[in-house]
């Protein structure tokens, strides 16, 4: 008996060092050794880095609300704890100043970082895989030239042991985040360069592509399934289905994602909460024609299977209702007292300034966070250039969690809504949510340093 | 052994403990519904400002079909709120009550109703004489609202004062809630026009737009009230005066640019910025004011150093 149970313990740790020296080996199996020489020097390499770094968005999650640039220290949060972004600034001690090109290459496209190590998948590697060499070089010169070093010392994940082990994130890695290359669905330059623009750098799925049971987004592309894209939740924002049904962009034109990339808004809807940030910090400054690229294959997605294609034929009863000053439920009583100076009787905002609520599907989509989690903490548009001032909406945290309830079973209900009914549970849940979740940019009023300058065009 | 067997036992029961009372904590700290945060003042008496009497909670509009005159109340909220749309004959200019009044009158410094059904009558200085709740609302319609006076026993002025009335929540007569109706402003600044143009063009004109015309929605219904011009308050109004306007525009402009309070407004100005851009918008061109004549006729109580006229 005793002798089984000791070559049984024996079996395991023998496994257990297999298993830990197989994993320690299978990053090398991933890297590569590029074949470019790297002109850190190269003006235009840097320029063009510079751009490329925009397009992958690098800003959004390696800079903090208070810290310098690119120097790290953004939690994220995981349901086993906080892991933290890292100082991708060239500094020498703390940053990625000593990381060769190969290095860089290796730890942007293939998730391995210098002493070999596998990295979270919150770095969007398993996307920034389909990336070609020469923008991965532009990024390196820009990195290496044109960011300023920060000292500034990473700090240690909160996960608990076992979740905090690196190697066996190598298994993940060789599971989930398999080499793969771009490929082009359509012959359209155009859309292919959209589509690379959306899979790769983008890394829209991050946020947009529900994960698996292993964390992994379940489509990598569009060819991958129609799982692609098709809305998850994330930070306690449904990131919206991106595909043709209503509630996804069926009922958005090109131009109109064209002009929502560029200023953050439209004349409907402004971006909040996580997408505010985006567009804050990287598709405001992408070319026209990128812009155009990306929305123009966006609207090339089908529906999301098993989602309806079209929208409830509902009528419009209440913005008459509202106008004759007949207030028959709470929440309308609630509307009126703290949302229709804004947002109006008939829903529909102030074009530019205040969003609609009417036919806004970040308003009625199945899954409520977004709208319960910017009436509870507020939020604010991004800053562009493109618009005189960025407008917030102020948070309403100190309403009941009921009358929360209530208000936002009403907007999704009224005009021409159409959604499932919250209740005051969803609604503890995200203020408990809340209270642990870090501040970012657009938590926070626009700039406000005065005078004459106008509070637009004012960022990083 | 020995050691190593006493170690266990000591460590085992302490790890039991520290679970239970994790567990125990885990339990304490699932969350549950919250009751609404209101904004609460002090009630103090008129006569002693000092004396701590009571406290105010601002009341929740929900709170209203609780009322025996429930309609009379919501009535009078709407006409506040919609004063142009639902009553065109007496409203001249493009405005609303609410358009100044910020949040249906419940914030302070933004002009609240707070005090409103306790504080009149009043000797008040512009008119030289006592005025009462009527005649003060009425002073509204004819300068900020450049239209004509209410009926003093119509259904429109009686509503308009039983939603004050409610707002007041019951404070007697001789007591006040302790809030400001309007905030401090440097009035020694020397007001700089040119200065105010610009911050105008910046900070305000996106919604009231490049010539001060304001903004309507699709059904011709104010959003944002014009500045100047024919269908902006006259001369005679309060905010025709750059001091007072600049304490307005302070504390309360522009809204939905915070994220607190209820309009997210306000507070993004200096005390110059504020007195330069009042001086601006306020000395466009407006509507006179009929009977500005027999305003602050008392010597005792002589006109402030911003009166237009």
């Amino acid at each position: 008996m005793l002798t089984w149970l000791r070559r049984l313990i024996a079996l395991g740790v023998v496994g257990l060092v297999l298993a830990f020296a197989l994993g320690s080996l299978l990053p090398h199996l991933r890297t590569e050794s590029p074949s470019l020489t790297v002109d850190i020097s190269d003006p235009e390499l840097i320029q063009k880095g510079e751009y490329v770094a925009r397009t992958a968005d690098c800003f959004a999650c390696h800079t903090t609300l208070e810290g310098e640039d690119y120097a790290g220290g953004l939690p994220m949060l995981t349901p086993l704890g906080a892991i933290y972004s890292t100082n991708i600034t060239p500094d020498k001690e703390t940053g990625i100043g000593d990381y060769t090109f190969e290095d860089f290459y290796n730890a942007v496209k293939h998730g391995v970082r210098k002493d070999n190590a596998a990295l979270y998948p919150a770095m969007p590697y398993p996307s920034y895989q389909i990336m070609p060499e020469e923008d991965i070089a532009a990024m390196y010169a820009y990195f290496m030239s044109a960011v300023k070093p920060v000292k500034r010392e990473n700090q240690a994940s909160e996960l608990p042991p076992v979740f905090n082990w690196r190697w066996p994130l190598a298994y993940w890695q060789a599971i989930f985040a398999p080499e793969r290359e771009f490929v082009a669905e359509h012959e359209d330059e155009v859309l292919a360069r959209g589509q690379y623009l959306i899979e790769g750098p983008g890394h829209c799925g991050s946020c947009h592509t529900e994960r698996g049971i292993g964390y992994q987004e379940v489509a990598l592309s569009n060819l991958d399934s129609e799982r692609f894209l098709s809305g998850a939740t994330i930070d306690g924002w449904r990131a919206k289905s991106l595909r043709g049904e209503y509630k996804g962009l069926g009922t958005w034109s090109t131009e109109e994602l064209v002009d929502f990339f560029k200023t953050g808004r439209t004349e409907t809807t402004a971006a909040f909460g996580a997408m505010a940030e985006v567009v804050e910090h990287s598709t405001q400054y992408m070319t026209e024609e990128d812009l155009y690229a990306m929305a123009a294959y966006l609207k090339t997605l089908s529906p999301a299977p098993g989602k309806p294609v079209a929208g409830p034929n509902k009528e419009d009863t209440t913005t008459q209702k509202l106008l004759d000053g007949v207030y028959d439920s709470r929440g309308a009583l609630l509307y009126v007292e703290y949302c229709l100076v804004c947002h109006r009787a008939d829903g529909m905002g102030v074009p530019r300034i205040f969003p609609a609520l009417a036919g806004n599907s970040a308003v009625f989509t199945e899954n409520a966070e977004s709208v319960l989690q910017i009436t509870l903490s507020g939020g604010r548009m991004p800053e562009t250039p493109h618009d005189r001032m960025a407008f917030s909406m102020p948070s309403f945290s100190s309403l009941s969690d009921a009358d929360i309830a209530e208000v936002v079973n009403y907007i999704r209900n009224s005009w021409g809504n159409e959604a499932s009914e919250i209740n005051v549970d969803d609604v503890v849940k995200m203020r408990h949510f809340l209270s642990k979740k870090p501040r970012v940019g657009t938590d926070l009023p626009p700039h406000l340093g005065t005078s004459a300058q106008p509070q637009g065009g004012q960022h990083e | 052994m020995n050691k190593m067997h006493t170690l266990c036992f000591n460590w085992v029961p302490k790890a039991a403990l520290v679970a239970c009372v994790a567990l125990g904590l885990a339990a304490c700290d699932r969350p549950t519904p919250v009751e609404r945060d209101a904004a609460t003042y002090n009630v103090v008496h008129v006569e002693d400002a000092n004396k701590d009497i009571g406290t105010y909670v601002i009341p929740q509009d929900t709170a209203i079909v609780n009322e025996p005159n429930a309609d009379e109340i919501f009535y009078g909220k709407r006409l506040l709120n919609e004063t142009k749309r639902l009553l065109p004959d007496n409203v001249g200019a493009s405005m609303n009550c609410n358009s100044c009044h910020i949040a249906q009158g419940k914030v302070p410094l933004g002009d609240p109703y707070i005090n409103s059904y306790n504080f009149y009558p009043k000797v008040m200085p512009r008119a030289g004489k006592e005025v009462d709740l009527e005649a003060r609302i009425n002073g509204c319609f004819l300068r900020s609202m450049n239209g004509k006076a209410l009926d003093r026993d119509s259904r429109e002025m009686k509503a308009m004062i039983a939603y004050m009335k409610w707002l007041s929540q019951n404070v007697p007569k001789d007591q006040r809630v302790d809030i400001e109706n309007a905030g401090a402003i440097d009035e020694s600044l020397v007001p700089d026009p040119v200065r105010g143009e610009e911050i105008y063009y910046a900070q305000c004109a996106a919604c009231h737009g490049d010539n001060g015309e304001g903004m309507k929605d699709s059904r011709g219904d104010i959003v944002f009230p014009p500045l100047w011009g024919d269908e902006s308050f006259n001369i005679g109004a309060g905010l025709a005066r750059t001091y007072k306007a600049a304490a307005f525009v302070k504390y309360n402009m522009p809204m939905g640019i915070q994220t607190v309070g209820l309009w997210g407004h306000g507070n993004v100005l200096s005390d110059q910025d504020a007195v330069d851009v009042s001086e601006f918008f306020a000395h466009k061109p407006r509507p006179d004011f009929p009977g500005k004549e027999n305003d602050w006729p008392l010597p005792s109580m002589p006109k402030p150093k911003d009166a237009r006229y």
